[in-house]
């Protein structure tokens, strides 16, 4: 928690980063403040996912600074930026589908030492969350549906209390009814303080649940402010509509 | 049938499944196939013997020193033959030659070093390898010791990947991208299951020792075997190891018997390309393919 004016959680600044000699992110700047949503929108390819990568380790950054919560976290390995607190629920849902619910979420605290008072606190925050979780605890993953999968990634995380959590294409694939429980989580912990990285294809959701948003364009960030103002600018409306976009990537 | 025949048939399937099992343990969490493992396996047999029937330890003492010792070899192994390979890439397989020259290079050690006359390692006591009188059966106390000792060490293997260690071993060989942004540490298992994987491979020489002697070729014997018990009973299933290992030793035990004894291996390699000819995944493994 950082007091207003503070510095914020994650700082990015100047971001170059890609896969090999492509380089797909270029002078990426952003920040997010603890306890706020921040939704990062922008077409397919414009190197979200890439930015998600390369700020929890799995990519490599070329040049630039990361800095959360007051660690320069550029260049270390991923278990180390998750016990910094910064978690990353990939896109797709990437669970243990061989194990049962309770084992994975049990992964989620793999390398913490909990005390038994302090395991059982996170378990019922989870479950108040995601009572289906407790049902189905006993389920290999891969026999949840998409929704609970989704849950079950983000519980997974919950088992850390992040500091931030990044969330890829949370509503990917999923039947309005459960996009609809998977944002309220959202904002749920957001009330408990976890700020909240947001990727998400269905822009105006997500943009009526965020604080901020920052617009990604062929891998450059084009514009960032308050939510509201980014929904009625011109640069969303660029982002998805210039050089050959189509009307139809702005869902309502 | 000669029922003696098949008791040790049960005996030598023993030793291959530990064989087995000390790939799998390798195996689980880096999909590497260790090439040097019959060789880490003989490497234990040799240190144990001279331990104790040339320097005279304890026999606790040098069980100890020779898994400890073998683990760390194991280890060495994974930082210069193996990991190198897989910071370039993940999916790399160049640890194929680079596990053989290891396995050829402890191998030439070896050979130089203790030379190549077997030695004659004794049972603990009060075990010994004399044939007890058990009607039909003419087998040792220190070989039904083997058995059971062989089924307790798969259902303790079988019991640490139930706690949160052996579980995370399975997260990153399914899906190990996503065990990373998990908080886990895939080299960290990585070097575990090396050492780990070595002192097991150490501990299957020593326990092989007092049946087949200390020597420089017990190696690639148990190498082959144990492969095969490992790819019968699908590679990573340790259960699936201890069945294919007894279905080994005991066709092995029986082409030698009933055909004769130059046809034993052929009537393994029969067993092994016909069983993975209908199921490549082994006897035990599930059909679907894994993820990448």
């Amino acid at each position: 928690m950082k007091a207003p004016g503070g510095p914020p959680l994650l700082s990015v600044r100047n971001l170059d980063a890609g896969y090999g000699h492509v380089r797909v992110l270029q002078n990426v700047s952003l920040s997010v403040d603890a306890g706020r949503i921040v939704a990062l929108v922008g077409r397919n390819g414009a190197g979200k996912s890439t930015l998600l990568r390369t700020l929890s380790g799995l990519n490599r950054a070329a040049s630039g600074e990361i800095t959360f919560d007051g660690q320069n976290i550029a260049g270390l390995r991923p278990h180390a930026i998750v016990a910094a607190g910064l978690l990353h629920v990939a896109e797709g849902r990437r669970l243990f589908r061989r194990q049962s619910v309770a084992d994975n979420i049990e992964l989620g605290r793999y390398g913490l030492r909990l005390g038994a008072e302090q395991h059982r606190q996170r378990m019922d925050r989870i479950h108040e969350l995601f009572p289906v979780l407790q049902e189905k605890k006993d389920l290999p993953a891969g026999g949840l549906s998409g929704g609970q999968q989704q849950m079950l990634a983000i519980a997974q995380a919950m088992m850390r209390e992040p500091k931030l959590l990044m969330l890829d294409e949370p509503s990917l694939g999923l039947a309005p009814v459960l996009v609809d429980q998977v944002l309220s989580a959202i904002l749920t912990l957001r009330a408990q303080r976890v700020a909240i990285l947001l990727v998400e294809q269905m822009v105006e959701r997500a943009l009526e649940i965020a604080d901020e948003a920052c617009v990604m364009q062929n891998g450059r960030m084009i514009a960032s402010g308050p939510a509201n103002e980014i929904a009625t600018g011109d640069a969303l409306r660029a982002a998805f509509m210039g050089d050959h976009g189509a009307p139809g990537h702005l869902q309502s | 049938m000669d029922f003696d025949v098949v008791a040790h048939g049960i005996v030598a399937g023993s030793l291959y499944a530990l064989v087995a099992v000390s790939f799998n343990i390798l195996y689980r969490p880096t999909n590497v196939f260790n090439f040097a493992q019959g060789e880490l396996v003989m490497l234990g047999a040799m240190i144990f013997a001279s331990a104790t029937s040339l320097a005279g330890m304890p026999w606790f003492a040098a069980f100890v020193a020779t898994l400890v010792a073998v683990g760390l070899i194991g280890l060495v192994e994974e930082r210069i033959a193996v990991a190198p390979i897989l910071a370039r890439s993940q999916t790399g397989t160049g640890w194929v030659i680079t596990t053989l020259a290891v396995s050829l290079i402890i191998s030439n050690l070896v050979g130089r070093f203790w030379g190549p006359d077997p030695i004659l390692v004794k049972p603990p006591e009060p075990l010994s390898m004399e044939a007890l009188d058990l009607g039909p059966s003419r087998i040792s106390s220190y070989e039904i010791m083997l058995v059971i000792v062989t089924i307790v060490l798969v259902a303790i293997v079988e019991s640490a990947y139930r706690t949160l260690k052996g579980k995370a071993v399975m997260a990153v060989a399914e899906d190990r991208e996503a065990a990373l942004l998990r908080g886990i540490d895939p080299g960290s298992l990585r070097r575990w299951s090396f050492f780990l994987g070595a002192a097991f491979a150490a501990m299957t020489g020593v326990l092989a020792a007092p049946i087949l002697y200390a020597s420089t070729s017990l190696g690639p014997d148990l190498l082959l075997k144990g492969f095969a018990a490992a790819a019968v009973g699908s590679i990573g299933n340790n259960r699936g190891a201890l069945i294919a290992g007894y279905l080994i030793g005991v066709t092995e035990a029986l082409g030698a018997s009933l055909l004769s004894p130059g046809y034993q291996e052929a009537v393994i390699f029969i067993v092994v390309l016909t069983v993975l000819l209908l199921r490549p995944q082994g006897l035990f493994g599930s059909s679907t393919a894994r993820t990448v």
